[in-house]
């Protein structure tokens, strides 16, 4: 529940003015609603009894069809202006929020964003942040704006009708709807949250299907994977049923408190009626503002069923918000070049360091190959000077901007132009072109890439992702395994491109094979 | 190629169809329902007139009246929305498991739907079939019956009053069309919209590392926020339209009671002489007709609010028919487990992504390495071998033609050690065997040399990869992959690049272990451009120009 009023807070630091009005417009649009019905019930009654009378001369027929004229109109301005208010303010707010958390996610730790499930996350990005654009819009406002309407008419039949009228009107109405919704809000909450987490799990579950199909598919296991996939729909469906259950049985209770109330109602005031201590004019407005107040409680009954589901999601989303950011930054000086001074590195913070006390300079204009068997380091080594990784000891001295081609780069999905532009949004075509050509890779800056750089083969790919560190013109250069997937020619041509496109840049390339292809000034190893 | 309004309300009713007899109950019993308020009503009317004329009343047994139909219309709601949520719950089961079918079976190539867009129709949208079966479906009925009804009576009573709900009544209707084609649109729109952020943020998510690194995180979040201002403003849209459409309405709703109530008033007073069949209105006419009012406007105003859940609905339609009609090459076969079945492979005139391949012939046992320039469709011959892209008949196995009905049969003898490594979201141990026991895993993984690999993760066999292996070098995770093809114990053995990002001691153990199991009787194929691997294989298939 905490973390729901944090969202709250959230919503309402950043659009308050909006929320009060909002909310102020909502209880305008309560209260005119019931007038409307019990003046129009009293004009009646009370026009019916002069007319009987023969009165019908000199009955005030202005104010009261004024009224009801005025009533009318009002009341649908009023809710078109509190419903546009109310739901962009509640998405302008959603949509910080969204922004907030994917600042959040790129911000965390290396270890943390390179385990990270993209389905989970999504599912938190998208779908937690919509859970919750009813918080405010159909529980926080319809309650408050409920209460204040029942007082107002409480007050209203009170003095206009009879105490215990009013009482039995209201206080029906109010008790039993919260009665209801208390008890439907609490029937609802595990389902609610157990269906939303379902649905999650379903979403994640077919993402992983769908991207892991070819592996399956060669495994046998396709239908397995299937069948498992369908149970967790059938489950994840349960759910819903469940939670849906409660909603329109919730829907069913709230009529019967209404016919209930009614019912009191008529009795009551036919009984005051009778007793001659109030007219029948009275009695028909009070029959008609209980009729009409049904709808306060209504417009709860779907907030009411949805808070489990607002509170985890909230509960999932303040935690991402209050993980604290870690921003690794390369410490730069203004020598050029880079320097290695008693490095020791790990793979991940906190595993054992795998290369420890190494020294290393490289000069701009060099080229320096780091090889040895695989696992032993070459790529934490290059990971912590590119500050992906902190360093247990030692210090990294990087003169200049830093350009990093990682073991496996992640392409995205567009043109070969958008992901040269993701690097280097003002570049034109004609560098694009040069850059490209550097790599020894010839695809126009036209050709479409699908999801995570789908369409290109394995050689293309790393050289369109080395095409797009490149073109930063990085001082200090960092390739891990470039050569590979590469036939030798395009390779050899490749590497004389690097060198040509950055003549002065401090290269350090891991390459544990394929280092006779590497023009290297000098080679370490691990 | 849009589909039409036509196709959109075929596709819609034929997914309904299977549950009709469940939604013609729930919708008889939302009109039973809404009828019974007639009767209440009229007691309402009845009691209040009686006090106004001073007659004698029952109230007791009026009160347990208006409380017993009302009682009666929550009971009727409860056993309506109860069908309703049975049907609806079958008829997105029925949907998922369609679409799922579809979606699994779609060869791994570029042009597919993104994996993410074909979640959010399966898990997503497919949901939003619940509200429109559970509010859309009950009020369609009501307004069908429940306004006639009462305008029948209002004219009955006094043609004034009828008059009275007959101009607002039709007008609404006509309002509503032109509100909801535009809301339509932009509804539409809205959808696509949400498909495409949520892809933009996989594919970003995936390539946070990238991002960081090239410094693009301000941009790709300024990008982003621009993006979601960008659905915010055209769900804003979305709801204008929707708020208006129901604004007009509760306006019309608001002035039926208003006129009606005035009406009644000055004809109560006297005031008014026209309007009736002859005789003067009475005060518990005029009542009823008061009340007539709110419930001849009610169920067009529960369809107004319904009426999001039909565009839906209606999005949700659009979206099947696009992916059902996506000709996307599918994999051959069912993907399932087979009795395996193998012999010597023979392809004879295969072209893919608009490239001869080389005829080939391997016998089994043989080991083969394919070789060529890189972008020159090795991998694809690989994909075409194990059936994952379609090769029209071009592809034989021991003589028969791989299809639909071998496809299985041939993988289940087959190993393949892909070029982009993905491990599952699961354990190690899941990754490799799922039923294999520990000696023979032990085994696999000293085969593929990775036993130092397992022993320095942090939970061995039972830690949780990444989906591209992190946590393990690119030399590591393929040793893996290999250990996990050796467990299959597999006749062929199709890899691509199995020696990449290995130095020349690993590879040399793991070409021995590819090796060692194309000893065992394995026939071994790989595409690389390694001169080591090359070297290491009798025969050499040369692809590409």
């Amino acid at each position: 529940m905490r973390s729901l009023w944090h969202i709250l807070r959230l919503i309402w630091r950043d659009r308050g003015a909006a929320m009060r009005r909002g909310l102020a417009l909502t209880v305008v649009v309560s209260l005119f609603g019931i007038g409307l019905l019990a003046l129009s019930g009293w004009f009646i009654v009370a026009a019916g009894v002069a007319g009987l009378a023969g009165l019908g001369t000199v009955f005030d027929v202005f104010r009261p069809s004024a009224g009801v004229r005025f009533l009318a109109i009002a009341r649908t301005a009023a809710r078109y202006g509190e419903r546009l208010l109310t739901h962009d303010a509640t998405l302008k707010a959603l949509a910080s929020l969204r922004v907030r958390l994917l600042a959040g996610v790129s911000a965390a730790d290396f270890a943390v964003v390179s385990r990270l499930r993209a389905g989970a996350t999504l599912n938190r990005l998208t779908a937690d942040v919509d859970a919750l654009d009813g918080l405010a819009i159909r529980l926080i406002f319809p309650a408050l704006a409920g209460l204040i309407a029942s007082i107002a008419t409480l007050i209203g039949l009170w003095y206009l009708v009879a105490p215990v009228v009013a009482l039995w009107a209201v206080g029906v109405t109010v008790l039993g709807g919260v009665v209801v919704l208390v008890l439907a809000g609490r029937a609802a909450f595990i389902p609610a949250s157990r269906a939303e987490t379902r649905q999650q799990a379903l979403r994640a579950g077919v993402i992983a299907h769908l991207r892991g199909r070819a592996q399956l598919v060669v495994a046998g296991r396709l239908l397995d994977s299937r069948n498992t996939l369908l149970d967790q729909d059938r489950a994840a469906r349960r759910d819903a049923l469940q939670q849906s259950r409660v909603e329109w049985r919730a829907a069913a209770m709230l009529q019967a408190v209404a016919a209930v109330a009614l019912s009191g109602t008529l009795v009551l005031a036919g009984q005051h009626v009778l007793d001659g201590r109030i007219g029948p004019a009275q009695a028909a407005l009070a029959v008609l503002a209980t009729l009409a107040m049904a709808e306060l409680t209504a417009a709860l009954q779907r907030g009411a069923a949805e808070l489990g589901r607002m509170r985890d999601a909230a509960g999932r989303i303040v935690a991402a918000l209050e993980t604290p950011p870690t921003i690794l930054i390369a410490a730069s000086e203004t020598a050029p070049g880079l320097r290695l001074c008693g490095l020791s590195v790990a793979p991940l913070p906190g595993l054992r360091p795998v290369v420890a006390n190494l020294d290393l300079t490289i000069l701009p204009g060099e080229t320096v190959a780091l090889t040895g068997p695989s696992g032993r380091g070459k790529t934490a080594v290059l990971n912590t000077v590119a500050g992906l990784v902190p360093a247990v000891s030692g210090r990294v001295r990087a003169g200049g901007r830093v350009g990093y081609l990682t073991q496996r780069p992640a392409l995205i999905a567009g043109t070969v132009r958008d992901t040269l532009k993701l690097a280097s949004p003002d570049a034109d075509d004609g560098p694009m072109r040069d850059v490209l050509a550097a790599c020894a890779l010839d695809l126009p800056l036209d050709t479409r890439l699908g999801e995570g750089g789908a369409g290109l083969s394995g050689g293309q790919s790393r050289r369109l992702a080395l095409a797009r560190t490149l073109i930063r013109r990085p001082d200090i250069l960092l390739l891990d395994e470039p050569t590979e997937g590469l036939d030798a020619a395009t390779a050899t041509a490749m590497m004389h491109g690097i060198r040509e496109w950055l003549p002065q840049a401090a290269i350090l390339i891991a390459a544990h094979r394929d280092h006779d292809l590497i023009p290297a000034t000098r080679i370490v190893v691990l | 190629m849009a589909p039409t309004n036509t196709e959109i309300a075929h596709r819609l009713s034929a997914l309904t169809a299977p549950q009709r007899r469940r939604l013609n109950r729930s919708a008889v019993a939302a009109v039973v329902a809404e009828t019974l308020w007639l009767p209440q009503a009229a007691l309402l009317a009845w009691g209040l007139a009686g006090m106004a004329t001073g007659q004698p009343l029952p109230l007791r047994w009026m009160g347990l009246g208006v409380a017993g139909l009302g009682l009666a219309r929550a009971g009727l709601a409860l056993f309506g929305a109860a069908q309703s949520e049975a049907a609806a719950d079958a008829v997105i089961g029925s949907a998922r498991l369609d679409c799922l079918r579809r979606a699994d079976r779609r060869a791994p190539e570029a042009s597919a739907p993104s994996s993410a867009a074909t979640a959010a129709l399966i898990v997503d949208k497919l949901a939003m079939l619940r509200p429109y079966l559970l509010r859309w479906h009950p009020a369609q009925a009501r307004v069908a019956v429940v306004p006639l009804l009462i305008l029948g009576i209002s004219f009955a009573v006094s043609w004034a009053a009828g008059l009275i709900l007959a101009i607002s009544g039709p007008l609404i209707p006509i309002f509503m069309a032109l509100i909801g084609l535009a809301a339509r649109d932009a509804s539409a729109r809205q959808m696509d919209e949400i498909a495409g952020l949520n892809a933009m943020l996989i594919d970003r998510l995936a390539a946070l590392i990238d991002i960081r690194l090239l410094d693009a995180r301000d941009r790709m979040l300024a990008d982003f926020e621009h993006r979601a201002d960008h659905l915010r403003r055209r769900t804003l849209e979305v709801l204008r339209i929707a708020f208006l459409s129901s604004a007009v309405l509760e306006l019309f709703a608001a002035l039926g009671v208003a006129m009606m109530a005035v009406f009644v008033g000055f004809s109560l007073l006297g005031q008014l002489g026209f309007g009736t069949w002859g005789e003067a209105i009475t005060i518990g006419e005029g009542i009823f007709l008061l009340l007539m009012a709110p419930a001849f406007f009610q169920p067009l105003r529960d369809m107004a609010a319904a009426w999001h859940d039909r565009v839906a609905a209606q999005s949700v339609a659009r979206d099947l028919l696009a992916d059902q009609a996506t000709g996307d090459p599918q994999i051959i076969g069912q993907g399932g487990s087979a009795p395996a079945r193998g012999g010597p492979i023979a392809v004879r005139g295969l072209v893919l992504r608009g490239r001869d391949m080389p005829d080939l012939d391997i016998a089994p046992g043989e080991a083969v390495a394919l070789t060529g320039v890189s972008g020159g469709g090795k991998s694809s011959l690989l994909l075409a071998l194990a059936g994952l892209i379609p090769s029209v008949g071009a592809v034989r196995i021991g003589g028969a033609v791989l299809d639909d009905k071998t496809a299985d049969a041939w993988r289940a003898g087959l190993a393949l050690i892909p070029q982009k490594i993905h491990f599952l979201d699961a354990t190690l141990r899941e990754n490799l065997a799922p039923d294999a026991s520990d000696t023979e895993i032990a085994a696999a993984i000293q085969l593929a040399r990775a036993s130092a690999v397992v022993a320095r993760l942090p939970d061995g066999l039972q830690t949780r990869l990444g989906e591209e292996g992190a946590g393990v070098s690119g030399g590591e995770a393929r040793r893996l992959i290999i250990a996990r093809a050796a467990l299959r114990q597999p006749a062929v053995i199709l890899a691509d690049e199995p020696t990449a990002d290995l130095d020349d001691q690993t590879a040399a153990a793991v070409i021995e272990g590819l090796l060692g199991l194309h000893r065992r009787g394995a026939t071994l194929i790989a595409a690389t451009h390694d001169p080591r691997l090359i070297a290491a294989l009798p025969r050499r298939i040369e692809v590409g120009p």
